[in-house]
């Protein structure tokens, strides 16, 4: 402290925010550790298909969640290499308002359409029917997992875990050769131009993220008061809505600490929002449609709300993010 | 100030009942909405030197505002995902009517007046359907809902009318929202935004769509020109570190582009602009971004820009333009880049829409 004060002084500048997150340290105990645990996890996806691709499997099983744990960790990084010939959406087209996903993985299974037959053939279908959440209906929905041709759909789910592995060797590959020098770098290229836009990308990043968790993880299952929409829970055929949502919280907090200096009351605010949905014995949300349940769906909602609002008039400013009435207000 | 609005009131109570203009309003130019200093909300006419001509309450945050063409009378839509619209008498300052979305839709915060000014057309969701709608209102039934026409595409925002006096142009920003999810973007994946015109049936007549390249750009405000060439300011959806050009032209059967001055003032715009506006005179385009605190004036030949933390509104005047930001601060440049400053103890939300006649 004491070193990085003098160098200050020698050149007689005052950092333009009070706070200066080390941009590396993210890179290095974040963002690339998340990126490197899917890339291993999503191939050892791929492999566990390749073994035994029943979807019953016991080590197909384990796999797939191991592999949705890690995606579900860095899917607030959604920038950069992830958005890069939408491979982000390829893994994972969530939420799926219209049920693309289980039409066009319907549409595969009854042609039995070759075009599954190869990774490549299977990278050029709708991205709907690829990723986290088509294989889920493969592997969980009893309505898929004996449709159609037992072949064709072991050919399937391989070729879906194959993909998904593909994809997350790609961003991390991405990631690795060169997206995280630009941001270590920001200020000597044009993508981050100074590093003040760095990190108020990953900041962007941290507050969308949460957004998402709060208003679709949480808000499409709970619908209005008149109609809730349980089925609509994030993954409830393989039982993970509230495991995404503690894997995001705990994916956000660590983000939110390494941003914030390890803020003690930041941190304090994911603490009770965990503690939260540790205490509720709602796995997929399927309690909205009661009083009770919604109460604790609603009580978790409105913790993790408490959180935003704090990275956004605390955090943010800190961090040199001032809120404008318009600028972030969106239209 | 005694003066017509005494003399009308007391018209009025004999009963004969003179037509109100915008003169009895105090002649504004433009109108706003803003959050006031006490920290309430309102809608505020303003002068083409920036001052404030009337003030009005509204009920909650504004956001645009649809301009009456003869009667002094403004339809003020509440921020998205609103469910109400709130026609402001701007001589007596007060509501005199108020509009309801029907059930499973709601308003976009953009409306705008047919020619004659009998019916007011708003930006809608069928949320349930995620298609987005154009409902058409009847204003000598006091803002009577008529009936409803879909809007050519998903999640539109600003709507135009075109100087053909009948055809409607409509910003289709291609995202779905749902009120269960407040403003989250529910199909970025498949998202494809684009500028339809609808016919005096409702039909779509023509169509732009910016293309593969450009399907996560969200065409959002528009500003039609006398000429009948229409600007679009748009807000990008992909990756953030890409940083589109964010304003194009289309001249219906003729040609279209994007502006671009370069990846530097690419750059200043963040990939998302606020609002959009034609002068009307020479008939440069401005646009603003208030995440880049700029607005950039494309002129025949030449190119401005002008700083101004959290600027949003903006409106042709002249051969320049005025522009409002979150600051309270109001501005206006001409073409050669003068003009003046004026600071006002308010917030001005998103849009400054120009009246008509002006």
């Amino acid at each position: 402290m004491l070193r990085r004060l003098a160098a200050l002084l020698v050149l007689g500048v005052v950092p333009a925010s009070a706070e200066t997150s080390d941009i590396s340290a993210i890179l290095d105990g974040h963002v690339m550790p998340g990126y490197q645990t899917l890339a291993a996890q999503a191939e050892g996806l791929a492999s566990a298909a390749q073994e035994d691709c029943r979807p019953d499997a016991p080590g197909l099983r384990t796999a797939y969640h191991a592999a949705f744990d890690a995606w579900v960790g860095v899917s607030h990084l959604r920038f950069g290499p992830s958005e890069t010939e939408d491979r982000a959406f390829a893994l994972a087209f969530w939420p799926d308002s219209r049920g693309a996903t289980p039409r066009a993985v319907r549409d595969l299974i009854v042609q039995s359409d070759p075009v599954a037959d190869t990774l490549a053939g299977f990278q050029t279908v709708s991205i709907a029917a690829r990723g986290f959440y088509a294989l889920e209906f493969m592997l969980f929905d009893p309505a898929f997992v004996q449709a159609g041709e037992g072949a064709y759909r072991c050919g399937l789910v391989q070729v879906m875990s194959a993909d998904i592995a593909a994809n997350a060797q790609a961003i991390l590959t991405g990631w690795e050769g060169g997206y995280a020098d630009l941001m270590r770098q920001a200020g000597a290229n044009e993508t981050f131009r100074d590093r003040n836009e760095a990190i108020r990308q990953i900041f962007t990043a941290l507050s969308t993220g949460l957004e998402f968790t709060a208003q679709t993880r949480l808000g499409r299952p709970m619908g209005t008061f008149e109609r809730p929409r349980p089925m609509r829970a994030e993954a409830r055929r393989s039982g993970r809505s509230l495991r995404h949502v503690m894997l995001s919280l705990l994916a956000t907090r660590d983000l939110t600490a390494l941003l914030s200096d390890g803020d003690p009351d930041l941190d304090a605010a994911f603490a009770r929002a965990l503690d939260l949905a540790e205490r509720m014995d709602d796995p997929v949300f399927a309690g909205v449609s009661t009083p009770q349940g919604r109460f604790e769906v609603e009580a978790l909602q409105s913790a993790i709300d408490d959180i935003r609002r704090k990275v956004a008039q605390d955090l943010g400013p800190r961090l040199g993010i001032a809120a404008g009435f318009n600028a972030l207000d969106g239209d | 100030m005694t003066d017509r609005r005494t003399f009308i009131a007391g018209l009025l109570a004999t009963g004969l009942v003179p037509t109100l203009t915008w003169a009895d309003a105090g002649s504004p130019a433009f109108v706003s909405a803003a959050r006031r200093a006490d920290g309430s909300f309102g809608l505020c006419g303003l002068s083409t030197t920036g001052q404030i001509v009337f003030e009005c309450a509204l009920p909650g945050r504004g956001h645009a505002a649809a301009c009456h063409p003869i009667q002094p009378e403004v339809v003020a839509f509440a921020r998205r995902p609103g469910t109400f619209a709130v026609v402001v008498n701007c001589v007596y300052r007060r509501e005199s009517a108020r509009l309801t979305a029907p059930d499973g839709r709601h308003f976009y915060g953009h409306g705008v007046f047919s020619g004659d000014g009998t019916l007011l057309y708003t930006t809608e969701n069928d949320y349930d359907a995620a298609r987005g709608m154009v409902g058409i209102w009847d204003v000598s039934r006091g803002y009577a809902r008529m009936g409803e026409v879909p809007s050519g595409g998903v999640g539109p925002h600003d709507i135009r009318l075109m100087p053909d006096g009948q055809t409607l142009v409509v910003a289709n920003g291609g995202i779905e929202t749902h009120p269960d999810t407040g403003r989250t973007k529910l199909n970025l994946h498949a998202m494809r935004s684009n500028l339809s015109y609808l016919d005096a049936l409702g039909q779509v007549a023509d169509q732009l769509d910016l293309g593969e390249l450009y399907r996560r750009h969200s065409i959002r405000h528009l500003a039609v020109g006398s000429d009948g060439r229409v600007a679009f300011a748009m807000q990008w959806q992909g990756d953030s570190a890409a940083r589109p050009p964010v304003l194009g032209l289309h001249h219906r059967g003729g040609q279209s582009g994007l502006f671009d001055a370069g990846a530097q003032s690419r750059a200043e715009m963040r990939g998302y602009a606020g609002s959009v506006a034609i002068a009307p005179v020479g008939h440069a385009i401005a646009v603003t971004s208030p995440r880049g605190g700029v607005c950039q004036i494309f002129g025949k030949g030449a190119f401005q820009e002008h700083r101004l933390p959290d600027v949003c509104g903006v409106a042709g005047l002249n051969e320049g333009f005025m522009m409002t930001a979150g600051t309270g601060r109001v501005l206006y440049r001409d073409r050669d880049g003068m003009g003046w400053d004026v600071q006002h103890a308010c917030a001005w939300d998103n849009h400054l829409i120009s009246l008509p006649a002006i």
